[in-house]
């Protein structure tokens, strides 16, 4: 297959086809926790349920200072990853694009300039992420091969937009398929690894805002 | 009950999944920050405690068969079961290495209510029979005696008769429609005689009508540290039928931290109905008194101290600034941990672990956590609001051969009550 | 001065008399129930207690074995409580109180706290079988009180 003809499936059906994996995947996955069911909580309570589980989905973005204090660089870098991906994804001339043609809905991006080295700037911060999880102790014991995979279909699109952007390694029409398929990639496997938190996390943190709330205690 | 088994024990662990726990799972991104939070990984560097491990059986049995994935991998013949082998190698991560002391699930970036989750796991520890050998002999007493030490009512009413011989104070058995039932945990009847005292002078004074019942008198849920749900909803059901039966407004939950959540928290859910009386901790009705201006004190206390904050009662309860308006009352200088209120450290021996004799040697050295916040703050005396901490702070500082005396907070305000001696009016003659 | 025969003319008592003399007095409430107890401990506190010529740091390092005493012997969380094995448990306290410094009894007299701790000591001797040893207890601290008034 010539890689004009790789490209033309992997911006059409190709991603089609990854998107509708992706969609009922995760659609499928917060149905499979939501269909559990959780009881209701019978205790007398001091306070809102639903305050409480705003009020959590929105702080537990920020971390308490006594973790922190401990563990400031891992947790520096994880914002730098999360932001330097959602910056790249959301702000880059063409991916507004696709999102206009996709859905209809656009917005101002930011220069080039800055998207390229935001994305060196994520490519870097995965990459000393990966090194955390493979020499600290504590990651080791709690890490699974899902956690490399996630790594990987995380990195592979920010990487390999990098180089198509930059015409390195290999001709534009190749990389750029690749970045395509690399993106496909993600979208295939995000609802099967601990990238379904991109959805649940407003879930986890709900489900313990809400009983937090409900009690009147800390959440 | 049926014999334990590992298959009893998977069936257990199965029914505790939840949408919550489901979400929990799926959100979990094995960041580690719970470690963090953990004193017993961060006072041992042991990665294995890491709080969201201590659950990776029941997380195997969440993704084998509540995911699609899961399930896939588990026909293809690619997934781990859960064994026996995974009972025996968790059972001390999951009670030994645990307190449930609830830092971690403040920590999850993600939002996890991992402690709760480790809560939930021992109920298949337990029905699989790989739980601690004290906590399964105290669950039994408990159920067959009505304390999880063997206190039986006599000790109780010995108490009371102290009470009345030596101070002239009344504490009634069985009074109907008091304003307060006082539940009392065996620790306190067995260890902390003064802690009654402290609770009759303390009802005189604001002019409360009090009683406790002679067929639950035990605060202590042992079925709660154990985690047999079973065990714990008959506990709590004694508390609940005396306290509808005598009618009374208030139960009050004493200066223990697990008996404060089994009753107040997880009580009607495992009963499976509200109550008909309220809860309230002994330090939300003093602090309510307080307030009412039905407390007089009278002295300051001089000494630089300090409050342990229980975990179970400030972070998991709730009941955070009441110690401090109450100490405030009776101290002059009271000063704060840098780790305070909600985010303070457990004393490490909650959730169980005191009552685990294998579990000694890690708790004293998840108590060098508690102890370098005390280096850090020094002060000449320690005030908290648990029976257990209370011991554990006490041995622990025994241990490092600090010299700071541990104290009560309700003793200590009964002892600043402006009052006069009830036995000046008790009668001269003899009995 | 009267016989002192109920708690009140026995606190009044106590009131009278400097730190001093109730600490000898609290070492004697104890010396009544030191069978009570097998820690050694406990005999090493009272003849501190008991010493008129005391010093401030012997006292404070009575305290710390009486308290010591008293942490062993406690009941142990969860346990199966021993009523008997709490006998000695608060014969510790009592020795405890008795050499209390004073910043930590918060105004509350050494001597009656002993002699309250005491009466618990015999109480958990004789719990499990219903008998009330209490008054017992009482009126040997009352004899005790007197004699040590008048000699």
């Amino acid at each position: 297959m010539t890689s004009e003809a790789l490209l033309t499936w992997a911006r059409g059906p190709g991603f089609d086809l990854a998107l509708a994996i992706f969609v009922l995947g995760m659609l499928l996955r917060l149905f499979e926790i939501l269909s559990l069911g959780n009881k209701p909580d019978l205790a007398e309570g001091r306070g809102s349920g639903v305050v409480g589980g705003l009020k959590t989905i929105i702080t537990r973005n920020w971390p308490r200072g006594t973790v922190f204090a401990r563990e400031p660089v891992r947790i520096i870098n994880g914002y730098v990853f999360h932001l330097g991906f959602f910056i790249v994804l959301f702000f880059y001339g063409p991916h507004i694009e696709l999102f206009q043609t996709k859905l209809g809905l656009s917005w101002p991006g930011l220069p080039t300039g800055v998207i390229d080295a935001v994305a060196v700037i994520t490519v870097a911060s995965l990459v000393l992420a990966l090194v955390m999880r493979l020499t600290s102790p504590v990651l080791k014991q709690i890490s699974s091969v899902g956690d490399y995979v996630a790594w990987a279909a995380t990195l592979l699109p920010v990487l390999t937009g990098y180089l198509a952007y930059n015409h390195m390694l290999v001709p534009y029409t190749q990389m750029l398929a690749l970045h395509l398929l690399s993106v496909e990639l993600l979208l295939i496997v995000a609802p099967f690894t601990k990238l379904t938190h991109m959805f649940s996390f407003v879930l986890s943190r709900w489900y313990q805002g809400y009983q937090a709330g409900h009690r009147g205690i800390e959440s | 009950m049926s014999a334990p088994s590992v298959e009893k024990g998977i069936q257990f662990i199965r029914e505790q999944i939840d949408a919550p726990v489901a979400s929990f799972f799926s959100s979990c991104v094995h960041c580690g920050l719970c470690a963090e939070a953990c004193l017993f990984y961060g006072q041992t560097g042991e990665a294995k405690y890491t709080p969201i491990n201590k659950v990776e059986p029941m997380r195997r049995i969440w993704e084998q068969e509540y995911t699609l994935w899961g399930k896939i991998k588990s026909s293809l013949g690619l997934s781990r079961k859960v064994t026996e082998k995974d009972f025996e190698e968790w059972e001390t991560l999951v009670y030994d290495a645990c307190s449930l002391c609830g830092r971690c699930s403040l920590i999850c970036p993600v939002g996890n209510d991992i402690s709760d989750m480790i809560r939930k796991i021992r109920e298949g520890f337990a029905a699989a029979g790989y739980a601690p050998e004290g906590l399964i002999g105290a669950s039994k007493r408990a159920v067959e005696i009505g304390s999880p030490m063997g206190v039986k009512l006599p000790a109780v009413k010995a108490q009371i008769a102290h009470l009345k011989k030596d101070t002239g104070l009344d504490a009634p058995l069985d009074l109907k429609g008091a304003d307060y039932m006082v539940l009392l945990s065996s620790m306190e009847i067995m260890n902390f005689p003064e802690y009654l005292e402290a609770v009759a002078r303390i009802m005189r004074q604001a002019g409360k009508t009090w009683t406790i019942s002679s067929k639950a008198f035990e605060a202590t849920n042992a079925g709660i540290q154990i985690g047999v749900s079973d065990i714990a909803a008959e506990l709590v059901q004694r508390v609940v039928d005396a306290a509808e039966e005598l009618g009374v407004n208030t139960v009050i939950s004493p200066e223990c931290g697990h008996a404060f959540t089994a009753i107040r928290w997880e009580g009607p859910n495992l009963i499976g109905r509200p109550f008909k009386f309220k809860v309230q901790h002994i330090l939300e009705v003093l602090d309510d008194f307080r307030a009412e201006g039905l407390l007089k004190t009278e002295g300051l206390e001089e000494a630089k101290l300090t409050f342990h904050d229980p975990c179970q009662l400030v972070r998991k309860g709730g009941v955070v600034q009441q110690p401090r308006n109450l100490l405030n009352m009776v101290a002059s200088n009271f000063v704060e941990m840098r780790d305070h209120g909600a985010m303070n450290w457990c004393c490490s021996a909650g959730g169980g672990v005191s009552a685990n004799e294998r579990a000694d040697e890690v708790k004293f050295k998840a108590f060098n956590q508690k102890k370098s916040q005390l280096d850090e703050l020094g002060v000449d005396t320690l005030v908290t609001a648990c029976a257990n901490c209370r011991i554990m702070l006490e041995e622990g500082i025994e241990e490092h051969e600090m010299d700071l005396p541990v104290v009560g907070l309700t003793e200590m305000i009964a002892d600043h009550l402006v009052e006069e001696r009830v036995e000046d009016k008790a009668e001269d003659k003899n009995e | 001065m009267s016989t002192i025969s109920n708690d009140g003319q026995m606190r009044d008592a106590i009131d009278a008399m400097d730190t001093g003399q109730q600490r000898i007095l609290a070492a004697r409430f104890v010396e009544h129930v030191l069978p009570l107890t097998k820690d050694e401990r406990v005999q090493r506190v009272l003849q501190i207690a008991g010493n008129e010529e005391s010093g401030d740091e012997q006292l404070l390092a009575a305290y710390k074995a009486a308290k010591a005493a008293a942490l062993e012997a406690h009941a142990r969380c969860g346990s199966d409580g021993e009523w008997n094995d709490q006998t000695g448990y608060f014969v510790a306290r009592a020795a405890e109180a008795a050499v209390a410094p004073q910043v930590m009894s918060h105004g509350k007299s050494v001597a009656w706290q002993t002699a309250l701790s005491c009466r618990m000591a015999r109480t958990a001797q004789v719990t499990d079988s219903n008998d009330d040893a209490h008054d017992s207890e009482s009126e040997a601290q009352y004899r005790i009180l007197n004699e040590f008034l008048t000699r």
